[in-house]
């Protein structure tokens, strides 16, 4: 067998493959640092889940004939959506538990409707939900790659530019808004940018592995970091370097490459933890 | 004499049914240095908010140097400094001191926000008054409570605003970094023209340095010079039976039962 740097030469799946991972990277880059500093890092998983549960309903809407035209994407967009409008309107005040407690319960309905409908949809359509759950790096086809560059350039955009706004956002949302800013207006951005970034990146990294491959580098990162800038860079480090073992090990050894990323990245946030407890 | 802060009336009740303030009425002339007192949930924080128009007067009406805070609340901000209580920040964002001073004149500019000549001599200024120029590079996270609590009184100096409203700017803060901040707002009061409004739970560390506290218990329980409240009458309506009064050097002071920490 060739060695993996070959490989990724001949195939052109492997090439798509090592564009997405270094995109999701960026996604956890903003997203995962933002929403790990706003104390809502469990927002991602439910973002993932609801964008399940939207493309369970736009597959059978669309295999019924109902509404043709409707492709899983736009629903897994839309049902992210919602999940960062309810999110985002309870945090308005800045009270993360309540916040929270919004995500845990858009998380749920978002996945009962999914898996309502898994019910009545032909079963030749049940693996692209499938897809969503457990994500495909090696299935992404071009227009999925624009679509993830396009989320993951804007999200990263929108984090150059309003880097100082979503950081006060985080860190004292009350008195700033006192002292004139339209903290409503950069929460809402902040949420919804997120969500839909996150909602794309879904069907590269699976919905159950959101967490471990897109949050838990940002929250290892957050554990050291001394300036968000360098938590957004040490999380971009982790989540790519993290990623590529998983494709390399995949390669070798034919592992889950979003898996392998997943395990790596949590025991580096573990890791972390425990010699932050020692010293 | 200019009239800082006019509240008569003032009822504030939440949309969850809680009624924080009823009929509260008082006025601040300028200058002043004022201390808000009460037990827990008496709607201190409460008040602040509605001076600076983050909450709506349910009935009553309420001016800030003229201002209707629920109307013109960008007139108001542009104007007051508000360092909100300790549990509405997030005190482990990693984030540098030099930053947290910064943002108070930033947040003010238009996007993005850059720090002009002006803007970091005022926060290097603030900081310095504060007794922290050292601290300047250093991550906030990593400072002291009483350091950080003193940080956050130089970023609402740094603003340059008439009037301070401090919610509870002693707390967490150590006996030495109290009395930074109280000289300091003593010191602002007196030589530049700053009117200053703070909530204190604990009266007796600010009791020589102000001119005047508000007794607050949902309704406006006192107001006046800080020694003609420190009566037993008065306070155990607040407080409860618990309370003891100690007179040292011309000062009365109230020792409470039931302080929080
Ligand atoms: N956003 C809100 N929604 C509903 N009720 C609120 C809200 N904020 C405060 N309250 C209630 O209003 C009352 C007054 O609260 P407030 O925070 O003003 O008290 P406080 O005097 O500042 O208390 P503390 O000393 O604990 O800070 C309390 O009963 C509180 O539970
Ligand atoms: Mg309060």
């Amino acid at each position: 067998m060739p060695d993996p740097l070959t490989m990724i030469f001949m195939h052109p799946f492997l090439q798509r493959a090592l564009i997405a991972l270094a995109l999701t990277s960026m996604i956890s880059a903003t997203s995962g640092t933002f929403t790990v500093l706003r104390g809502l890092s469990f927002m991602p998983s439910a973002v993932a889940h609801a964008a399940l549960g939207g493309a369970a309903l736009a597959i059978y809407l669309q295999s019924s004939g109902l509404v043709p035209f409707l492709n899983p994407a736009s629903g897994a967009l839309l049902f992210s959506l919602i999940v960062a409008v309810v999110t985002g309107y309870v945090g308005e005040r800045g009270t993360t538990s309540r916040m929270e407690v919004a995500v845990g319960v858009t998380f749920a309905m978002a996945m009962s409707i999914a898996v309502f409908f898994m019910h009545y949809i032909p079963a030749e359509y049940t693996p692209q939900i499938w897809g969503y759950l457990i994500g495909d790096i090696y299935l992404l086809t071009v227009s999925d790659l624009i679509l993830l560059s396009l989320a993951s350039s804007t999200m990263t955009i929108l984090t150059i530019i309003f880097l100082k706004e979503f950081t006060y956002l985080s860190f004292d949302m009350e008195g700033l808004s006192a002292h004139g800013l339209d903290v409503r207006l950069y929460h809402y951005l902040l949420v919804t940018a997120s969500s839909l970034a996150i909602a794309v990146a879904t069907k590269a990294v699976g919905a159950i592995l959101v967490y471990a491959v897109m949050v838990a580098p940002a929250a290892a990162a957050g554990e050291w970091g001394k300036t968000v800038t360098s938590v957004s860079l040490w999380s971009f480090t982790i989540a790519f370097t993290m990623q590529m073992a998983g494709l390399v090990s995949s390669m070798l050894w034919n592992t889950s490459p979003s898996a392998v990323a997943g395990i790596l990245a949590s025991l580096i946030y573990i890791g972390t933890i425990l010699k932050k407890r020692k010293v | 004499m200019e009239t800082i802060v006019d509240v008569r009336n003032l009822y504030v009740k939440y949309s969850t049914g809680t009624v924080a303030l009823e009929d509260v009425s008082f006025t601040l002339e300028h200058p002043t240095f004022t201390a808000v007192i009460g037990p827990n949930g008496s709607g201190k924080t409460t008040l602040l908010r509605t001076l600076l128009g983050l909450v709506k007067p349910t009935k009553g009406s309420v001016r800030v140097m003229g201002i209707d805070p629920s109307k013109q609340s960008s007139q108001i901000r542009r104007l007051a400094a508000y360092i909100p209580q300790r549990k509405s920040i997030d005190y482990n964002i990693p984030i540098k001191v030099k930053d947290v001073v910064l943002m108070g004149r930033l947040a003010k500019k238009a996007v993005p926000r850059i720090a002009g000549r002006r803007d970091i001599d005022a926060a290097e200024k603030s900081l310095r008054l504060l007794g922290l120029e050292d601290c300047w590079d250093r991550p906030f996270p990593e400072l002291s409570g009483g350091q950080q609590q003193r940080v956050l009184v130089a970023r609402a100096l740094a603003s340059e605003a008439r009037l301070m409203l401090l919610d509870e700017p002693l707390s967490g803060a150590d006996v030495e970094s109290q009395y930074v901040i109280l000289d300091l707002l003593k010191d602002l009061r007196e030589n530049s023209n700053v009117d200053i409004l703070i909530v204190t739970h604990d009266l007796n560390p600010c009791h020589p340095y102000i001119d005047n506290a508000i007794l607050l218990n949902r309704r406006l329980y006192g107001y006046g010079e800080p020694c003609n409240l420190m009566r037993l009458d008065i306070l155990s309506k607040v407080y409860g039976p618990n309370v003891r009064l100690i007179t040292h050097e011309g000062h009365v002071y109230a020792v409470i039962g039931d302080i929080h920490a």
